[in-house]
Order: C-alpha cells, then sequence, then structure tokens
C-alpha cells in the first residue's frame, strides 16, 4: 500500500517534469522518469545524510556517535520529504551463524529505527528489515534506504 | 551373542589379522543372496533385475550402519522362490555369516509390486522377522529401505532408519547473486527435487518428523519469514499471521508444535505454534538473542542459544519455558544445537579463534567434544541413527557443501548433490 502510494507520488512529479520537455519526448514511456526519480532523491538523500550506511561495534547494537550524527542528519531529510517511505536494513557480523546473524541484524535495524521515530520521523514512514550474513560486504551495520 | 560370531570367524584368520581387527567395532555378518521372484518369463525377468537392484540396496543401506556387515551380494548366490520362506541353512553356515535376509518381488494384477523380506539366525535356523510390502513398481527403492530396516531391527533392537529424507538449501552462483532454492533428496542421494524456485532467497528448511510437511525462512516479502509448506499438497502459508520477522523454525517430534525466533521490537525470543495453525506462545523473555530452538526427542524439553550472558551459550528449558538452565560454559560460542533423536548428545556450532567447526555435549553439559576442525563448518543436523551428523562446509571461494560424519570416528564425507548446499536438515523415518 506504502509501494503505491509512493509511485504515484513520483508519477506526479514525472508529469511535472515532462510537461516542461513535452514537445520532444511525448512519445516515450513515462515509466522511466520514475526510476531515474528514486535514484535521484537517493543521491540526494546519501548526501545531504552524510552517507546511508551507519556501522556498530563487533556482535553490538547500540549506537555510537558517530551513528547518531549521520542518523540525525537523515531524520531531519525524511522529514522534509513525507511523500517517500525508507527501509532500515540490518546486517550481522560476518563470522556469525547464520539465525544469530539475522537476529542482530534485526536488532539493529530496530535501533536505528527507534532513533529516527524519536528524532519525529513518523513511525509510518519507516520499516525495517535484517539481512543477516545473507548479503555479504556490509556487515555490522545497518543501511537506509529509499523506497 | 555377535561378538561371539565375530570371534569366530577371526579365530580362522590367525593372530596378526586378529590384531587389525579387534580395534574395528564389533559387527553382525550378514548374508544377502539376491531377492528372488515367483514370476517367470519376461516379467520374472523384470522382477528378477528389480531384485537385484533391492539387494544392492540394501548391502549398501546395511554397510553404513556400525553394527551390521553384510557380505557383497553375488547374483550366483540366487535362492528359488521357495528357499525364501524355507532357506537352507547349510548352505550358509560355512560363510560365516549369522543372518540371512531373503526376499522376493512379485507382479501384481494391478500393475504394482510386492515385495517380501525375511531375516533368519543363521546358526539357529530360526526366523527373526518378516514383513511385506505392496507399492507402485517406481517405488522399490522405499521396500528395500524397509527390508533393511527390518534386519537392523532384528540385529539391534533399534528402529532401523534408512528411509529418511534430507532437505537443504541448494545453491548456485557466488555472493550477491547467489540463488537459493530449498532442495529435498531421500537420504541416499535420490528422489532429488527442489521445492522453492530461487527468485528469492530461502533459508533453513526443516521437515517435519515423517517428512510430510516442510518449514523454512523466505524473504520474498523483504524480510525473513517462517513458511510452512505440506509436501502432500503443495499448500502453503506463514506460519504465523503477522508480518513480524521470523526464523530458525523446528517441529517438535510428534510434529504437532513448531518452536521457532520472532522479532518483537528489537528483541528476539523463543515461541511455539501449533503446527496446524492458531496463536503462538512466547517461551523466552530475554532481552538477549534467544534463538535456534530444539526439542528433546520426548518433546519435553527445548535446548536454545542465547547471548544473555554477553557471548552465546546454550540453555536447556522446560517446552512450556521453564527452567531454564546454562548447559555450555566455554570460551568462544556455542550456537545452531540440536538435540539428537536418540536423546544422548546435543550437536551445536562452535565459535572460536579457529573459526566455526561442529561440537557435541551432553543434555547436562558434560563430556564436550569436537567432530571437526573447521574452519567454517555450521549447523549440525542428525541422522535419525544418532550415530551421524550432516553439516554444511564453506570451502575455498565461498562454496558452500554437505558433509556427513560419523560420531565414532574418521573423516568427514562429503554429500553428492548436484550442485552446492548449506542447511541441511535430516528428517526420521518416514512412515
Amino acid at each position: 500500500m506504502r509501494k503505491t502510494l509512493f509511485l504515484l507520488a513520483f508519477a506526479v512529479a514525472a508529469s511535472a517534469a515532462q510537461a516542461q520537455i513535452l514537445p520532444f519526448l511525448s512519445k516515450r514511456d513515462p515509466a522511466q522518469p520514475v526510476v531515474q526519480g528514486i535514484d535521484a532523491l537517493r543521491a540526494e538523500f546519501a548526501a545531504q545524510s552524510g552517507g546511508t550506511t551507519v556501522y556498530y561495534g563487533a556482535g553490538s547494537s547500540i549506537l555510537g556517535a558517530p551513528a547518531k550524527t549521520v542518523l540525525t542528519a537523515q531524520a531531519g531529510w525524511i522529514r522534509r520529504h513525507p511523500e517517500v517511505v525508507v527501509r532500515v536494513e540490518g546486517y550481522g557480523d560476518s563470522g556469525d551463524t547464520r539465525d544469530h546473524a539475522l537476529a542482530v541484524g534485526a536488532r539493529r535495524a530496530e535501533e536505528a529505527r527507534d532513533y529516527l521515530v524519536l528524532l519525529g520521523v513518523p513511525a509510518a514512514q519507516v520499516s525495517t528489515t535484517t539481512w543477516g550474513n545473507e548479503r555479504s560486504g556490509l556487515g555490522r551495520s545497518v543501511t537506509v534506504l529509499v523506497r | 551373542m555377535k561378538r561371539l560370531s565375530l570371534a569366530l570367524s577371526l579365530a580362522l584368520l590367525g593372530t596378526a589379522a586378529q590384531a587389525q581387527q579387534s580395534a574395528a567395532p564389533p559387527a553382525t555378518v550378514v548374508e544377502i543372496p539376491p531377492l528372488s521372484s515367483p514370476d517367470s518369463g519376461t516379467r520374472g525377468n523384470e522382477m528378477l533385475q528389480i531384485g537385484w537392484d533391492a539387494t544392492q540396496l540394501i548391502a549398501s543401506d546395511l554397510g553404513q550402519t556400525t553394527e551390521l556387515m553384510p557380505l557383497k551380494p553375488k547374483r550366483e548366490d540366487y535362492v528359488s522362490f521357495p528357499e525364501v520362506t524355507a532357506p537352507s541353512f547349510g548352505k550358509w553356515r560355512p560363510l560365516g555369516a549369522k543372518i540371512l535376509l531373503t526376499g522376493f518381488v512379485q507382479s501384481r494384477s494391478d500393475g504394482r509390486i510386492a515385495i517380501g523380506c525375511y531375516v533368519y539366525d543363521v546358526p539357529k535356523g530360526a526366523e527373526l522377522a518378516r514383513k511385506g510390502f505392496v507399492l507402485p513398481k517406481s517405488d522399490w527403492r522405499r521396500a528395500a529401505h524397509k527390508c533393511s530396516a527390518l534386519a537392523y531391527t532384528a540385529v539391534t533392537g533399534s528402529p532401523g532408519m534408512f528411509d529418511t529424507r534430507i532437505a537443504y538449501v541448494a545453491e548456485s552462483g557466488l555472493g550477491d547473486a547467489k540463488v537459493r532454492r530449498i532442495a529435498l533428496m531421500d537420504s541416499d542421494g535420490y528422489n532429488h527435487k527442489y521445492l522453492t524456485t530461487g527468485d528469492t532467497i530461502v533459508l533453513k528448511p526443516r521437515l517435519s518428523p515423517k517428512a510430510s510437511q516442510l518449514a523454512y525462512v523466505s524473504f520474498a516479502g523483504g524480510k525473513p519469514i517462517v513458511r510452512l509448506l505440506d509436501l502432500g499438497s503443495g499448500q502453503e502459508r506463514p506460519l504465523v499471521p503477522t508480518d513480524a520477522i521470523s526464523f530458525a523454525p523446528r517441529f517438535s517430534p510428534d510434529g504437532s508444535q513448531i518452536a521457532f525466533s520472532m522479532m518483537l521490537g528489537p528483541n528476539s525470543d523463543i515461541y511455539v505454534v501449533g503446527a496446524g495453525g492458531g496463536m503462538p506462545r512466547r517461551l523466552t523473555t530475554s532481552p538477549a538473542v534467544d534463538t535456534d530452538p530444539s526439542f528433546s526427542p520426548d518433546g519435553t524439553k527445548i535446548v536454545f542459544e542465547s547471548d544473555r550472558s554477553g557471548s552465546q551459550q546454550l540453555y536447556v528449558m522446560n517446552a512450556n519455558g521453564s527452567g531454564e538452565r546454562r548447559i555450555s560454559f566455554g570460551a568462544g560460542g556455542y550456537a545452531a544445537p540440536e538435540w539428537s533423536p536418540d536423546g544422548q548428545w546435543i550437536a551445536f556450532t562452535s565459535r572460536g579463534q579457529y573459526g566455526r567447526r561442529i561440537g557435541i555435549v551432553r543434555p547436562d553439559g558434560t563430556d564436550e567434544r569436537y567432530l571437526t576442525n573447521g574452519p567454517a563448518d555450521e549447523s549440525p543436523t542428525w541422522a535419525a541413527s544418532s550415530r551421524e551428523i550432516m553439516f554444511a562446509r564453506l570451502g575455498q571461494g565461498g562454496r558452500s557443501n554437505l558433509y556427513k560424519i560419523s560420531l565414532g570416528s574418521g573423516e568427514a564425507q562429503q554429500v553428492t548433490i548436484p550442485q552446492d548446499g548449506s542447511d541441511p536438515d535430516w528428517s526420521g523415518a518416514v512412515d
């Protein structure tokens, strides 16, 4: 449901953008600017928040000062963009056993989400998930993803 | 008794052989002449061929046990159909076999076949057990496995566990491009099939005791959720009707309940829910990560892992969540426990400086020992016999494969599967 609303919001944005260049691109597939819109928003989010990913200590889900700085900037941006939803994706420690890593990733995501909500982001705008160790490369972190 | 028969045959072999043999566990020697058939002509030949295949499968089953030692089947040992039920013991005694297994394959007018098996005590000249099965021709392997079980039970008194299934995650590709599918096969590698399509990450398949249902974790909705698949009807549903993150499912020994982990906010706790549905009941309340529950074979207790002490350790509680007790105290971590079907051991994944390796410990926390040296072994699952453990080993280049190791001794043996594999789960005997 959220996703549908979100896509609608972009459809509106896209048609506004299209209006300017309509004479040249009238036959173009209108779905394309939507994809670019997400990417552009994501890029803006990352640039203005000092990054999409925050890191934790080994086995820990406690937010350190650098993590809080990034999340604070992220919260500000998300509050200025009530039309988007974000998802917080948590990762476990590499070397963790599978299920423990899933739980740790989920906990890290919840802690980050709670911090965003504490800073005034509406709870309905933020969902969480965990990748545990099922995706490589990011360990001991959460990534806040604009969707 | 079986020591006696082995000792007798060894006496003939001289002292050198005796010294070599005495280290090996005593085994009961079994003679298996090719299964006979009352049919004649083309049909008879077809039945005899199934019989010969079944004979070899039975020998292979029994050869994997430590208690029985089948003699290599020979086609020239053929017995006539009347001899199946009235063997001439004098013919078999000189071979040193203590046990004789005879049988037949018979075609039926409905297109199915009947397979009968008979187990005899050769020195005594007495029948120990018999069993018959009527089944589609293509299912002859199942009857052969049951004949193996008949002989095993007649000798050891323990249930034979040859007709079992293995579920695992079949993997192809590497890293984030890895495609994962839940796969199911007979424990001897036959009847291999895929149960999911590979378009989403799947983890931790867990079979019900008789392999009629399968619980597994799917990321289809963007986050891990336990799903329950009925293997007969193919119908599938989320285990619990919430969108909370859930994982690490395991059936109770009677198949009526499933224990699993579920997130409530930042907290992972252990819950139990009826396999037929209903409200989940919360069993642990610690703010730590509690996960990987596994029932004791009598269903009264659950072993699980928790990091409430600061590191992952094993705890045992009553099946209603009361009476939690820590049973592991070593350095490093203890994870992913599975209670053995005979109740004597708990297998676990050990975490430490050496990496991850497979260990076993008594349910009271004593007698801890390690079966593998790591460095990337995990997810132990017991054979129904409680004498072997299968596990996943991550090799060079990030590829995971399944291995099997026997409790007695020896090296881990790689299990033959079509692709890479992880998260094995070995069922109890089917039927």
